[in-house]
């Protein structure tokens, strides 16, 4: 989107020399430098968040360093919109989904960081050193003879979009529209929404049931309190309903000793408990 | 500073003027999808699927009537041959012969598609909203087609990407690795497209305009360094042959078929090769045709690329969609061989390919989506072992489907790979033609393959059934299957049109 207002900034741009001063030379080797850190920064840091801010550091440098570029809406644009807005949204989503959350530092390819490492130094020194030559034959067009016309760099910027871009501008509807579209599909993903029963239909369905009245709770005796232990009947049998399911349902193996012994048909001390039996069983 | 801004106020914008005849195509399919929008919002759930259907296919029904009309008009207005076209929306579109054709292709295709989509009756069963998406994408693809300068060319790139990714991740039923082949498109899809934006850059920094037209006269005799323009090309081009799933860029292409329901993939990969290698031939055409002898020879090396990694690993897949995913692959390579071709057999040839190809592949796809085990579809390989003998018919037509995609004659695949290969050899382009009927061979043999399996083999006891298939699926398949019969047999109507004129910038 930066690369896109930038073209559209820079559209009319006519070609007239102009020299690059001083304070602009100075203004850029401060500014280029902090850019790039911000990029690595954002590249190498482990913590999520302070990716982010170094991405924050690099945005801002860009930002004024179109606005020295006599791209003035250009710069406030990118800091309002990109630093503004669009990165603390990013901050925002990275502190929901909890700021702890770092990168794995395993590496699910054998000797992929190196390949991708050396191949992305490659690039970009071919990519600098094939610009800087094709950069340094191209002569400076400056954007104040552009500025100067037509009402300036504003109404120049609203003049391209509403005639030569003026179908990339009104297309690009289509775009937000898929957004919103697309994180309505993604964040609802159809739930059945029931309606929920009255207090009435509650209580016809249970008298409909089998059981009309509350599950017995379990059972607390001398020996145990646990909610694991069940409760027993008037015969001295197990109620195995006493137990909620999630615990009959999780380790029912777990607890089978305990209701045994409740029950009474666990084991007594045993004679032969140091043998070895116990284990073998 | 006020009199600066009074000054501003009395300046008159002339806004551009729009032939509304001729992009209407374009702006009733997208006008229809926020149609589709609104219904989503308020209509009651259970009378949306029917409704949306009713939208989305009179949107491509009444673009394809006013497609007619201008086509009809236009050959009208300019004498025997008819005009070439118009660019309209200053420059930003232009609707000439080929653009027409690929939107007469791809709205053709769009009604194949959306029948799959439509159909519930075997499993679809996909969120309502997946309707606006289809058509946001077909209009963003409508819009590539026609793009007349690299930005609008970059929008409509996302316009048809962004429903897309969405579309691949709207499965219920095996949500995860759908959603997977969601992410993981979209990622990769990101990547691509700042590739694309990269390039943009750097040819503007070449040329001083986005305009595809500036750019091939900037290209011609100028003593500016070539470096940006080359740099520029090899970045955009990156992200075009992306889009088309060609060679070395196509990792994301079997994952992606295999997750996305399979209605959306068969509508993905028909419709997006049409418009990516649409987008393709307008840029080298329009644009680079002055430079061709500097960058054609990558471009002979990537088609050789994509045929090969198509072909080969083709062979070793057990998946039957993975296995249509690698043979998009070997076409892609196919048709990027017409598309250097850089003439109007070329062109001509390339976009009866893709017309080809498109019918073929969701006429396929559509059987896939048929056979189906208990868990889902069936598209492991060794599930389909002994079909014929359980369902003769399908059997049959998707044997006679594999056979168009291996280029066998009576089919349309063999008439789309003669006149492709007979524009390349034309141009000079002999070796180029033997590499690729080398690998067209070695294609052929995972197709048959499959052929074999299906007849010689005994079933598998547990083996899947043959679903009943729904009216909308029968259609498509039977239209599907009928095209490639008739471009098989009688492709001289649409070759003429096919070779009606050539692009207009």
């Amino acid at each position: 989107m930066s690369a896109l207002m930038s073209l559209l900034a820079q559209a009319p741009a006519a070609p007239a020399a102009d020299p690059v001063t001083t304070g602009e030379a100075v203004a850029f080797w401060i500014l280029g430098p902090l850019a790039l850190a911000g990029g690595l920064g954002m590249l190498f840091a482990r913590n999520a968040v302070h990716s982010a801010l170094w991405l924050v550091l690099s945005m801002l440098s860009l930002g004024i360093l179109y606005m020295i570029q006599q791209a003035p809406f250009l710069g406030f644009v990118q800091i309002i919109v990109y630093t503004g807005a669009i990165m603390m949204l990013f901050l925002f989503v990275l502190m929901l989904v909890g700021r702890d959350s770092s990168d794995s530092v395993v590496e699910v390819l054998r000797g992929q960081r190196l390949t991708a490492a050396v191949f992305g130094l490659g690039f970009a020194g071919i990519a600098v050193a094939a610009l800087v030559r094709a950069l340094n034959q191209v002569p400076s067009a400056g954007l104040a003879s552009v500025n100067a016309q037509n009402g300036g760099n504003v109404a120049n910027i609203g003049r391209a979009l509403f005639t030569d871009y003026l179908f990339p501008f009104e297309l690009t509807s289509a775009l937000l529209i898929t957004a919103a579209v697309g994180a309505m599909v993604l964040a609802f993903a159809g739930k059945e929404r029931q309606a929920r029963k009255t207090q009435r239909e509650l209580v016809i369905e249970r008298f409909q049931g089998d059981r009309p009245s509350p599950l017995p709770g379990p059972g607390v005796f001398a020996t145990a309190n646990s909610v694991a232990t069940p409760a027993l009947l008037p015969d001295g049998s197990v109620a195995p309903e006493s137990l909620s399911e999630l615990i009959e349902g999780t380790s029912a193996e777990l607890f089978g000793e305990e209701r045994a012994s409740v029950a009474g048909t666990g084991h007594a001390a045993d004679a032969h408990a140091l043998t070895g039996e116990e284990a073998a069983r | 500073m006020q009199e600066q801004f009074l000054a501003q106020a009395q300046q008159q914008v002339n806004a551009p003027d729009i032939a509304y005849g001729a992009i209407a195509p374009v702006l009733i399919v997208l006008g229809f999808a926020c149609l589709s929008v609104l219904v989503e919002a308020f209509v009651a759930k259970e009378r949306r699927w029917g409704l949306q259907i009713g939208v989305a296919a009179a949107a491509i029904v009444l673009a394809g009537a006013s497609l007619a009309a201008f086509i009809s008009s236009n050959d009208a207005a300019g004498g025997p041959t008819g005009k070439t076209g118009v660019t309209t929306l200053a420059g930003a579109v232009s609707v000439d012969k080929p653009a027409l054709f690929l939107w007469g292709t791809l709205l053709a295709l769009g009604v194949l598609a959306l029948l799959l989509i439509a159909d519930r009756t075997v499993g679809g069963d996909m969120q309502t909203e997946v309707f606006p998406l289809f058509l946001f994408a077909l209009g963003g693809m409508m819009v590539f087609c026609a793009a007349n300068n690299l930005l609008t060319m970059f929008i409509a790139l996302e316009v048809l990407s962004l429903p897309l990714y969405l579309m691949c991740g709207l499965a219920r039923k095996r949500r995860l690795i759908s959603q997977e082949a969601a992410v993981k498109y979209f990622l990769l899809g990101a990547f691509a497209s700042a590739f694309f934006l990269y390039g943009l850059a750097l040819l503007y920094g070449y040329a001083g305009s986005v305009k595809l037209a500036d750019i091939a006269t900037a290209a011609v005799g100028t003593d500016r360094s070539d470096t940006l323009l080359f740099g520029g090309l090899g970045l955009l081009v990156v992200g075009l042959l992306f889009k088309g799933s060609v060679g070395p860029f196509h990792t994301w292409t079997p994952d992606v078929y295999q997750g996305a329901p399979t209605s959306v993939t068969a509508f993905m990969a028909a419709c997006t090769k049409v418009a990516a290698f649409g987008g393709i031939l307008r840029v080298l055409t329009v644009a680079f045709q002055s430079t061709q002898w500097e960058w054609r020879g990558v471009l002979w090396g990537v088609a050789i690329a994509s045929m090969a990694i198509g072909a080969i690993f083709g062979l070793t897949q057990t998946d039957v969609k993975r296995m249509i995913a690698y043979s998009s692959v070997a076409h892609a390579g196919f048709l990027l061989v017409g598309a250097i071709a850089m003439n109007t057999d070329g062109l001509s040839s390339t976009l009866f390919y893709l017309l080809a190809y498109g019918f073929t592949t969701i006429a396929s796809f559509g059987v896939i989506s048929l056979v189906r085990s208990g868990s889902g579809e069936a598209t492991d390989l060794s599930q389909w072992a002994g079909l014929a003998k359980r369902s003769p018919l399908l059997a049959g037509v998707f044997t006679f489907l594999l056979l168009a995609l291996a280029g066998i004659p009576l089919t349309s695949g063999f008439i789309g790979k003669f006149v492709v290969f007979s524009a390349a050899l034309r141009d000079g382009m002999a070796p180029l033609v033997v590499i690729a009927l080398v690998f067209s061979a070695v294609a052929a043999f995972f197709y048959l393959r499959v052929v074999v399996l299906m007849y010689f083999s005994e079933p598998a006891e547990d083996g899947p059934t043959v679903s009943v298939p729904g009216a909308f699926t029968t259609v498509a398949i039977t239209l599907g299957t009928f095209v490639t019969l008739l471009l098989g047999v009688l492709p001289g109507f649409v070759l003429n049109w096919a070779s009606s004129g050539g692009f207009l910038s």
